[in-house]
């Protein structure tokens, strides 16, 4: 789904040649043109902040670890602050609603695959899971159909907050993510 | 926190809405596509999951 990527490479590392001989003004209208839609200003400033310096490692995965404890930390210290606010305000909906659902809120050390599997889950909204541990004051409710899709809301709030660390990751590495 | 209620349906479109948008601003770069394919996803999920609804309802009783 992830199709476009704001912070293009300055070198290497992604299959392209380094653009060493290249100023960076004229670097961008290349990267423009390679990917053939106008950058918007948010992009554009990724692309310019991660310009000048090799992608690294360390730094990505420090901005995917960000991405992943607090939804949307990560595309903000990219600079992509449209797609920060939406990671933010989409998991931290659905996880409002899904412990206003009283669904379940897995713990560690459940007993079964699909426990351990849901904590995993759960786990994926970073700091956001004691924000539902602490929402959820009567606990959870899954006798009814409003607990089990609430259960399913923290879930995929949790999976969608993975795939954008992935993408900040992807995104801070100077891939197309 | 109040409890929240919902119906299935309400269910499916609130979770649909939500994903769509979230899929929207992070997969595309333009806003014109953002609310093509937002759009697109929303009324696939909301389709499928009428179908998939329908398609179990023979062993639901």
């Amino acid at each position: 789904m992830f199709e476009e990527n704001a912070a293009n490479p300055a070198e290497g590392e992604t299959g392209g040649e380094p653009r060493t001989d290249q100023p960076a003004e004229s670097a961008a209208k290349v990267d423009a043109g390679v990917f053939g839609s106008e950058l918007s200003e948010a992009d554009a400033a990724a692309a310019e902040h991660n310009r000048g310096e090799a992608p690294s490692a360390a730094r990505a995965v420090a901005v995917a670890l960000a991405g992943w404890l607090l939804p949307g930390l990560g595309h903000a210290l990219l600079k992509m602050w449209g797609r920060a606010l939406a990671i933010f305000l989409t998991v931290g909906f659905l996880v409002y609603l899904g412990a206003g659902m009283r669904g379940n809120v897995f713990e560690p050390g459940g007993e079964d695959a699909f426990a351990r599997l849901g904590y995993i889950a759960d786990a994926g909204t970073g700091s956001f899971y004691f924000v539902a541990r602490a929402l959820e004051v009567a606990g959870s409710d899954v006798s009814h159909a409003d607990g089990d899709y609430g259960t399913r809301f923290l879930a995929t709030a949790g999976v969608l907050n993975l795939l954008a660390a992935l993408h900040a990751y992807e995104a801070a590495r100077g891939r197309k993510a | 926190m109040v409890p929240l209620h919902f119906s299935h349906f309400q269910s499916l479109l609130l979770f649909a809405l939500i994903i769509s948008l979230a899929f929207g601003t992070l997969g595309r770069r333009k806003p014109i596509e953002r609310v093509k394919y937002a759009a697109w996803s929303l009324a696939m999920f909301v389709l499928v999951g009428i179908a998939l609804g329908w398609l179990m309802y023979p062993f639901s009783r």
